[in-house]
């Protein structure tokens, strides 16, 4: 091929000039991914002698003969919030709650961690680095390991599960929010700032109505999100139907834990539905 | 009479080096039509953002209607810009909002937060939006989206939304660059006649010297940040015109004068040929 150009005096694209067989570089890279991958298995000590497929068969036939007790109360003390349908709506609710907190704490933060709004000036421009550290820390930060923090201070339950939740958002909406702040046209802030607004006016009047949509859609976006997390939460305390599945699996009542799992799966599956549609007419 | 505005030692140097503007002194009276030209670069949009100080300059002063605005403090600078109306070459509108919400904008520098959070204009406001709109003939599309009118309604919302203010100087960078030549004529029709009419100073950044001779009552061109050209439109002739553009687009714009359908090479040379070629 490199020929054509050399008996033309043409440069020769650089991607003929080298054989992709004697490329040291592609062998290079294919010889660390094998040696990482050699590494790695070596270091996990990968144990398959103990399994025992036929068992394990077994007991997942379990999951699917579903034990519907668990959706009726089954005792005198128990009522409807008990069952598995109750605590499923708590645990939707959980989603919500706390993606309402995170998004009414992120929303003015966003403005602070971005960086066309806060240059200009050396002190919105510290405020700014820092709001987006913040950011940046919380979102390193995952659900389960706040949830597990905030145990000793609200105790079992509801609690340290929505609140864990929504810290963790603020760092993901935040970071979100401003990246659409930043990505906004400059032109239409800049006339109206030319009109003499002051610098909330032009927020107010040039910002806002083009960051509504990706404000939008980024908070149903994390709702999805939030709702499908939301389930984990009960495993480490955090309350909601997480703790019954839990329970279930730990005491080897698998017929239980499917209906369970099932349930979440149908849930999550049709807010992830409902969450796509929505953002698909905003764009 | 005062001067309008009065520039002095006026520079600008951008964080990267740039020197956008290196010492300009201008003077522009009240009712002029002055238009400012130059290749890309020139400093042509910094001047004009520099008299409403959305540039900051780096030294220098401009002094609009003698009040100081490179010294004004918040409120006072945006007194100030109130008096200025400005329309750009991408116009600037809020492109989800309505052609109506986009005019009433113009009035914000006169509107109380509350009446901005609250998108309650007064009934004057209102009146004023209605009367603008209808001056710029773009009426029928008032509660349009903005962003689906075509270039030239848009740039004409852009010239209602600065009228809201009631201004007294209209900067206009580049109005027009984005417009066909039919368009840009319309576009520039309405500069002509809030210049006559209402007495409204303009200073206007102009790609094409055809606009800039049949628009203009002085020529301001500018190169490197420096004032190449002050005068009569009519005064530029063929060494001024070398001066500003270069050696290049010196032949082709006499070439032209001979035959409009000069063959057309390079963008420079575009700048100067098509609205000779148009103008016929």
């Amino acid at each position: 091929m490199a020929e054509y150009f050399t008996a033309r005096g043409l440069p020769v694209p650089p991607e003929l000039q080298r054989s992709p067989l004697t490329d040291w570089r592609r062998w290079g890279v294919l010889a660390l991914v094998m040696a990482t991958l050699y590494i790695g298995v070596q270091l996990l000590n990968i144990d398959l002698s103990r399994a025992n497929p036929s068992y394990a068969l077994g007991q997942m036939a379990r999951l699917l003969r579903w034990d519907f007790r668990i959706m009726s109360p089954q005792n005198e003390f128990e009522t409807f919030w008990d069952t598995a349908g109750g605590l499923m709506i708590v645990t939707i609710f959980l989603g919500i709650v706390a993606t309402a907190i995170s998004v009414a704490i992120a929303l003015p933060l966003a403005f602070l961690g971005a960086r066309n709004i806060m240059t200009g000036n050396p002190v919105t421009a510290a405020i700014y680095g820092v709001v987006r550290i913040v950011f940046n820390v919380i979102r390193s930060i995952d659900v389960l390991i706040v949830v597990i923090l905030l145990l000793p201070f609200f105790g079992l339950g509801s609690a340290p599960g929505v609140f864990g939740l929504a810290f963790h958002n603020i760092g993901v909406l935040g970071k979100l929010y401003s990246e659409a702040v930043e990505g906004i046209d400059p032109g239409p802030g800049e006339a109206v700032t030319a009109t003499g607004a002051s610098r909330i006016q032009v927020i107010w009047t040039a910002v806002l109505p083009q960051i509504i949509n990706p404000f939008i859609s980024f908070s149903i976006y994390r709702l999805d999100a939030n709702i499908r997390l939301a389930p984990i939460l009960g495993f480490v305390g955090g309350g909601g139907i997480g703790q019954m599945l839990f329970q279930t699996i730990q005491l080897l009542e698998y017929e239980k834990a499917g209906l369970i799992i099932f349930m979440i799966v149908v849930i999550v599956a049709s807010m992830d539905f409902f969450s796509a549609q929505v953002r698909k007419r905003l764009t | 009479m005062t001067p309008i505005v009065e520039i002095t030692g006026l520079r600008k140097v951008f964080p990267n080096g740039t020197v956008a503007l290196d010492g300009i002194d201008l003077t522009i009276q009240r009712g002029e039509f002055v238009v400012l030209i130059g290749l890309s670069g020139s400093g042509k949009s910094t001047l004009l953002r520099c008299i409403n100080r959305l540039v900051e300059p780096t030294s220098g002063r401009v002094v609009f209607d003698r009040t100081d605005v490179t010294a004004a403090p918040g409120p006072e600078l945006r007194r100030i810009r109130r008096r200025i109306g400005m329309i750009f070459q991408q116009f600037n509108l809020v492109k989800r909002l309505t052609v109506y919400s986009n005019v009433l904008a113009g009035r914000l520098g006169y509107r109380s937060m509350w009446r901005t959070f609250a998108s309650r204009p007064t009934d004057e406001d209102v009146a004023r939006a209605y009367e603008n709109l209808g001056r710029v003939g773009i009426l029928e599309k008032a509660f349009s989206r903005a962003d689906q009118l075509s270039g030239g309604q848009q740039q004409r919302v852009g010239i209602a939304r600065a009228l809201m203010q009631a201004p007294e100087l209209m900067l206009a960078d580049e109005p027009v660059a984005s417009l066909d030549p039919a368009t840009s004529h319309s576009v520039m029709k309405y500069l002509e006649e809030i210049n006559r009419k209402d007495g409204i100073t303009v200073i206007c950044s102009l790609h094409f010297l055809s606009l800039a001779r049949r628009y203009g009552s002085r020529v301001i061109a500018l190169k490197g940040g420096r004032i190449a050209f002050d005068g009569c439109p009519a005064d530029i002739d063929e060494r001024e015109f070398k001066d500003i553009y270069g050696e290049d687009a010196v032949e082709v714009e006499i070439g032209v004068t001979k035959t409009a359908e000069e063959r057309v090479t390079d963008e420079r040379e575009r700048a100067a040929v098509i609205p000779e070629a148009d103008s016929h």
